[in-house]
């Protein structure tokens, strides 16, 4: 009876098996996979859910209501755009997966600002991107590896690199703090080893630095680097990690009245995930830090005023912070890149597009964007400013002075980008 | 207990086996890549259900023992370039070895204290790999299995090598389990669960079973974690979450903790599920919010159902049910 059964068992498990292999049938191909005679689909994965989507769980919002705004508009060249996101949960498993479930089935034309840079390795080593030639657009990491054409062929970076970010910020010390003791806290892999290498370029010396491992950031571990810092007698303090080493540095810092100059790298400096955090924005204040779009609360920019006016009508009662922002920059220029691929855009012409006229794209950052026909390099700069009392990051003496580097030796000059006009109600032209 | 005849019970891996190749060949690419995530699945909850289910011991930590089988398999790969195929022997050492050293300790241990050792790990042993730059960091490292052999034609893709990877590692891993477990150390095992002392005084050294179930165990995951590794092409701290522990214990309570033989259930179900509830939310035009949350929900609600009405696994109860009538035939 036992043998039966087990047989029955196995029989059953093996159709089952069929049944649910096969229960999706595949969809003929068209003219270009995500692109109809009405929608053009793009696909995200990000962490909607669990401890690292604080904050980034915005981006897809933002990019939706900058897509749904367009869509009412005439959308782009007649066609709407469909925005599908998965949620990664942050892992790179979760993120091949979720990958593979936009391009294989629900056939996205291209992928938009993944996160993370482990995750997006994973997806371009398994899922290859590039191989299948999928444009990965605007990736939302500093890693300034996947600028390389080479191995990522269809992937284009937008953020800066830590390395420029880096190097930025050495030029800021060697021309304000000259002869003060400066310290550093990094995290102790690619992104702290980026950093130290754009440093070494900037020829800072450092009188103490901090290195800490990723996760091990916490209350208890910041009280160990105040100490490191203050038996120093650091002057400045760099905090080149992610927002919850900021939070719990400054959190601290606060608690034990520790209070050095502190400057704070654009990863972990977005004042409304420290905030989310439980820290109150006040430790922010006067604190200098480094941003490439302009300030969130800038309402004479005509960007984020328009932006802003969108997000709030999209997403009431949500607060228009960094992420919305850059999410919303995806989606404009992604826009103006699908507008200018052609009548029927395709994943090639796209990819060309951004190649010969990315560089030139109308977007809201005040540095210049590296693209051309053998760099995907990203933006390229920074702007320098202080944190107010709310915690809002300004600029130092009113205006944006933007400062301008590559990932290389290449030296730190005063842009003199101008930033292109903002095209008629926001729509791409 | 009647069984079937070792030679039948292999005839029907082989059947099973030949019926993946040609299901493989019939399905599109996202469905094969999903089926190399099904025997992964597939091997990692069997050795959880070898340690749960048979030896009644409880581990909350078997992300990190894949964590260990994955990251021994890529750098054997990468640092010594070890053929492929013993990449996945070492990983198995590896993780064996270290389940030896974690059974030792978990010998001495039961119930909660066991849980919350194993635990500890899940949590600590990941990131260790951002104190060693050899481990690559939180952005990990990749795992390149290679090109699948010119040999089996240019339509042949890198996802369909993948699942002949796995699904052949599932077999095997499978058949040498069950064998394992019908045993004399299977039998070890399952008196020493029941009650530790009357196993004693049948002169079973229960310390020693217990570390060997954690041992083999153990290596079982390191398999799965290498295979895991592969499927996404790199290894990286992130990739063994807490909960992936997590999710394993959750297929081996859906698959029946208690037997062997369902073990797809709780393998499907974990690969099926955000594709159901992505299904599901279209159908409701649910908003974000439901959508995100939704795999959770199915997963947890799925979880309690089962513990409430079929605490022994589907496949268990079937069985119960079958004897009762059985049962009851032979009073009449």
């Amino acid at each position: 009876m036992k043998a039966l059964n087990r047989r029955k068992l196995i029989s059953v498990s093996a159709v089952l098996a069929v049944a649910s292999l096969t229960a999706t049938a595949v969809p003929a191909n068209a003219a270009e996979v995500g692109v109809s005679s009405s929608v053009i689909k793009l696909g995200m994965t990000l962490p909607m859910t669990g401890a690292a989507s604080l904050g980034y769980n915005k981006i897809p919002g933002a990019a939706k209501a900058y897509f749904d705004y367009l869509n009412a508009n005439g959308g782009v060249n007649g066609r709407k755009i469909t925005l599908v996101v998965k949620d990664d949960r942050y892992v790179p498993t979760e993120a091949v997966a979720r990958t593979n479930e936009l391009i294989l089935k629900d056939k996205v034309m291209a992928l938009l600002a993944p996160l993370g840079t482990a995750n997006v390795k994973a997806v371009a080593s398994s899922v290859n991107p590039g191989r299948r030639g999928v444009p990965v657009l605007f990736v939302n990491t500093g890693f300034s590896g996947f600028a390389d054409v080479k191995k990522y062929p269809t992937t284009f970076a937008i953020l800066p690199s830590y390395i420029m970010e880096a190097k930025i910020m050495g030029q800021y010390i060697k021309e304000n703090f000259a002869g003060k003791k400066i310290g550093l806290l990094y995290q102790d892999d690619d992104f702290g080893s980026d950093a130290l290498a754009g440093f070494q370029t900037a020829g800072v010396n450092f009188a103490v630095k901090v290195p800490y491992a990723a996760g091990s950031q916490g209350a208890a571990a910041a009280a160990g680097w105040i100490t490191k810092f203050k038996a120093a007698e650091a002057d400045v303090v760099i905090l080149f990690g992610v927002s919850s080493a900021t939070s719990a540095m400054l959190g601290t810092a606060a608690v034990l009245k520790y209070a050095p100059q502190w400057m704070l790298g654009s990863v972990g400096g977005d004042a409304t995930t420290i905030k989310l955090t439980g820290v109150p924005a006040g430790v922010l204040y006067n604190a200098i830090g480094f941003s490439p779009v302009p300030a969130t609360t800038d309402m004479n920019d005509e960007y984020i005023k328009l932006f802003s006016d969108i997000y709030a009508k999209a997403v009431p009662g949500s607060v228009f912070d960094l992420n919305v922002l850059l999410g919303m920059n995806t989606a404009f220029m992604t826009a103006q890149a699908l507008k200018a691929a052609g009548q029927n855009p395709t994943r090639k012409s796209l990819i060309a597009v951004l190649k010969t006229k990315g560089a030139t794209l109308a977007n809201s950052a005040l540095t210049p964007v590296g693209y051309s026909a053998n760099s995907h390099v990203g933006l390229t700069g920074y702007w320098i400013g202080k944190y107010s009392p709310a915690g809002d990051l300004l600029p130092v003496g009113g205006t944006y002075v933007t400062y301008t580097t590559d990932s290389g030796s290449g030296a730190v000059v005063k842009s003199t980008y101008k930033r292109p006009a903002m095209p008629a109600k926001g729509l791409p032209n | 207990m009647h069984k079937l005849k070792p030679r039948a019970h292999f005839a029907l891996f082989v059947i099973f086996g030949f019926l993946l190749f040609l299901v493989g060949n019939r399905v599109d690419e996202l469905r094969v890549y999903q089926g190399a995530s099904i025997a992964v699945f597939v091997i990692a909850i069997s050795s959880l259900i070898l340690l749960t289910g048979y030896s009644g011991q409880v581990s909350l930590g078997h992300g990190a023992l894949m964590a260990i089988g994955a990251y021994s398999a890529t750098l054997a790969r990468n640092e010594f370039q070890v053929p492929i195929i013993l990449t996945f022997f070492i990983a198995v050492l590896a993780a064996a070895f270290g389940g030896a050293l974690l059974g030792a300790a978990a010998a001495r241990l039961s119930g909660p204290y066991l849980a919350g050792t194993t635990l500890a790990l899940a949590i600590g042993l990941p990131s260790l790999a951002n104190q060693f730059s050899i481990l690559g960091g939180e952005q990990g490292l990749l795992f390149d299995v290679g090109w699948p052999p010119l040999g089996l034609g240019e339509d042949f893709t890198q996802y369909k090598w993948f699942f002949w990877i796995a699904a052949l590692a599932a077999l095997i891993s499978t058949w040498l389990l069950s064998n394992i477990l019908s045993s004399r150390y299977g039998r070890n095992w399952r008196a020493g669960r029941s009650n530790e002392v009357a196993a004693q005084i049948c002169g079973i050294n229960t310390g020693r079973s217990k570390i060997l179930a954690f041992t083999i165990s153990a290596g079982i995951a390191g398999l799965a974690g290498a295979l895991l590794s592969m499927t996404i092409g790199t290894v990286s701290p992130s990739a063994f979450p807490l909960a992936l522990s997590f999710a394993l214990l959750t297929g081996a309570v859906l698959s029946g903790v208690s037997t062997l033989s369902g073990v797809m259930i709780g393998a499907v179900i974990l690969v099926a599920i955000p594709e159901i509830a992505d299904v599901v939310a279209h159908r409701i035009g649910s908003s974000e919010n439901i959508t995100t949350n939704l795999p959770g929900f199915i997963i947890s609600a799925l979880l309690i159902l089962t513990v409430l009405f079929v605490p022994n696994g589907p496949v268990e109860q079937h069985r119960a049910r079958a004897a009762k009538k059985l049962a009851k035939k032979a009073e009449k």
